[in-house]
């Protein structure tokens, strides 16, 4: 049991470390925030650290439900899951994505 | 011929991508439905729906199993004449072929075992030879009862082969032919990187409200993009695995003596003969010698279950048993294999730790043969190889609907073609899949060669839907859509409820049964995948329905949509 709250703990980092990378970007933070980039160069900077350290600890969390190697595989897939998830998300309801915008 | 090394790079993915994207698109779908080969068979052959078996007893359950397996009709038909030598005898009668090794084989995903015995040829021509008539089987591990023999196993005897031979066994064209894809494959990738621009920037990108060959270019994009690790891969390791394969059979034919010479070093070095003695001995107890292997295991604190078992030279003095772990706790796919005497049961030799090489072989080996225990990890193999089927799916709608303007205009067919190849192959392909699994439960379950009808059915329906692709692509030589996608996109979804529907039917095993009452996931799965392909089907026929009612143009609509794409798809 333990190893299935470890796997849902690094889809959950994955998915939210990919939606901080992907919401300071130009195009994407117009679309979810309805506001310029450039007012707020700060959030971004702190989102897209977060977004970093996210997808690190998603990483960490793989590697506490598996055996390296295969963490190793299921964080790549994660990863590319999350993107598709979060681009999906920005092109259909990308105000979803606006509780993420903290700081 | 080119400007730069982009337009070079952009021509070579444009065509090599087209050309092998038929193949591709065929390899990558089979492929996703081949991670869960073992759940269609459950699915096809209601009689095999219980739980996984760990590998029986030899004693008790496999042999007598094995004992009554003969050899092969076909296999002895086309192989017997070139392996036995008429000068030295006559030819031994089919079922007086001694029995010269036995295997069985099973996974965490296996509630029923396959074994087979390899049968010796007397007299063969080349007596040092690997000289084999094979006879296979499949039987209930709780009782040792045999399936029935000519059911298909649609996953494993169908989805899978079609995955990496396109069932197509001449001369072993089909698995060169993928082999072929999977290398040009891997220049795609990288040429595909080079021609995209904006890599990063566009890497959230989809625009699903532009028009089609924009938002088309998007999802190649998107789903080529982020899942370039796994599409490298999977290309790379498959070539792994069948590399020994691709690289010609040099073993048997300019290094033939080399390679046999290595057979007899081995066998000498290891201690496990490489020739029968010619001296019956009886085969003492392989539970025993099972037993002790697990306990090997467990003091190298690699504790598991049996995969693999094989016994050799059976019925002889230097018969020996093999027994090899079962991969299902890590990605490497290590046997760890235990070798015993046959006649005694005393331990001859143990596997020796692996070389950094073969460990790197067999990682890649075993991450894309995935015999491991782990859902989650399955599913996502699953999404990858539907995204690398999207990517080549938006690659033919990119093409078509970069060139159809220009070729209405000049009058040349060439996008209709490629248009009702690319519905033959996406839509097409999900037919013949599903229009298999609706004909399996179908056809009565006592038809005699129910699994030639049903492997028929296979390529009747892709064939038929082949010829619907081509018969309503007229509108695409006037720039329109081909109203056969949506057509096909509407068989899709009936016949995946039509599968579902006759499941419950004909099995009892409806959903709500196989989630909640009785829970049987691997039939659920199957049912509820089918059912979410149905959903996605009619939301594609609602979108095309209202992109055809749009596309009646007006020569100026036309003329705008074609200047834009001009601004805004910068490459190709």
């Amino acid at each position: 049991m333990a190893e299935l709250s470890w796997l849902i703990a690094a889809t959950a980092l994955a998915l939210s470390g990919m939606a901080w990378l992907a919401l300071p970007m130009e195009v994407h933070w117009g679309q979810v925030m309805h506001r310029p980039a450039a007012q707020a160069p700060r959030t971004r900077q702190l989102l897209r650290g977060l977004g970093a350290l996210a997808l690190l600890l998603s990483l960490l969390a793989c590697l506490m439900a598996d055996r390296p190697s295969m963490a190793a595989l299921v964080w790549i897939m994660l990863m590319a899951g999350s993107a598709v998830a979060v681009a999906l998300t920005l092109s259909w309801r990308p105000r979803w994505l606006r509780a993420l915008a903290i700081g | 011929m080119f400007q730069n090394f982009r337009q070079s790079m952009t021509w070579l993915h444009t065509w090599f991508g087209l050309v092998i994207g038929f193949v591709l698109i065929v390899v990558f779908f089979f492929g996703s439905l081949s991670v869960f080969d073992r759940e269609f068979d459950r699915w096809a052959l209601p009689d095999t729906r219980f739980d996984p078996q760990p590998m029986p007893s030899f004693d008790q359950v496999l042999l007598p199993a094995l004992q009554k397996i003969e050899p092969d009709e076909a296999d002895y038909a086309a192989n017997m004449p070139l392996l036995h030598d008429p000068a030295k005898g006559p030819l031994t009668p089919r079922i007086e072929l001694p029995a010269d090794e036995y295997w069985a084989y099973t996974t965490h995903r296996d509630p029923v075992l396959s074994m087979g015995v390899g049968f010796g040829v007397p007299l063969a021509r080349d007596p040092d030879g690997h000289n084999h008539i094979h006879g296979n089987a499949t039987i209930d591990p709780r009782s040792g009862a045999a399936v029935r023999a000519d059911q298909l196993k649609i996953g494993s005897e169908w989805f899978y082969p079609m995955h990496y031979s396109l069932n197509w066994p001449w001369m072993n064209l089909g698995i060169f032919i993928v082999g072929l894809a999977a290398l040009v494959m891997l220049a795609a990738l990288v040429s595909g990187v080079v021609m995209h621009r904006k890599v990063f920037r566009e890497f959230f990108t989809f625009r699903p409200k532009k028009h089609t060959q924009r938002s088309a270019l998007d999802l190649h994009n998107l789903t080529g993009v982020v899942a370039l690790p796994f599409h490298f891969f999977f290309a790379f390791t498959g070539l792994v695995i069948f590399g020994a394969f691709y690289f010609l059979p040099v073993s048997q034919f300019q290094l033939k003596g080399l390679h046999d010479q290595h057979e007899v070093v081995e066998a000498a070095e290891t201690g496990l003969p490489h020739q029968a003695a010619g001296v019956p001995a009886p085969l003492a107890s392989v539970d025993a010698m099972v037993a002790q292997a697990k306990q090997r295991w467990a003091g190298r604190d690699m504790a598991g279950e049996v995969g693999f078992l094989m016994v050799h030279h059976v019925g002889d003095a230097n018969s020996y048993v093999s027994v090899y772990r079962a991969g299902s706790d890590r990605v490497a796919l290590v046997g760890e294999g235990i070798h015993f005497k046959g006649s005694t049961g005393e331990l001859l030799f143990e596997d020796p730790p692996r070389s950094p090489v073969s460990e790197v072989n067999e990682f890649l080996t075993g991450l894309h043969l995935q015999h491991f225990e782990h859902w989650l990890l399955r599913w996502l193999y699953v999404l990858g190889g539907l995204l690398g089927c999207m990517c080549i799916a938006t690659g033919f709608v990119f093409f078509v609907e970069k060139r159809k303007r220009q070729h209405a205009k000049a009058g040349v067919q060439g996008s209709r073609v490629v248009d009702a190849l690319a519905v033959t192959t996406v839509t097409g392909m999900v037919i013949a899949a599903t229009g298999m699994l609706v004909a399996n439960r179908l056809l009565p379950a006592d038809l005699a060669g129910k699994g030639d009808w049903e492997k028929a059915a296979f390529f009747g329906v892709w064939a038929l839907a082949m010829l619907h692709a081509f018969v309503r692509s007229a509108p695409v030589a006037q720039a329109r859509l081909n109203p056969a996608w949506r057509e096909q996109c509407w068989t899709i979804a009936a016949l995946a409820v039509a599968a579902v529907l006759l499941n419950g039917l004909t099995t009892g095993d409806h959903l709500v049964k196989t989630v909640f009452t009785d829970t049987y996931w691997a039939v659920a799965g199957v049912d509820l995948s089918l059912l979410v392909s149905a959903g996605i089907a009619v939301a594609v026929v609602r979108l095309l329905a209202r992109r055809e009612q749009a596309q009646c143009p007006t020569p100026a609509q036309a003329d705008t949509n074609s200047s834009d794409s001009a601004a805004e798809v910068a490459h190709g």
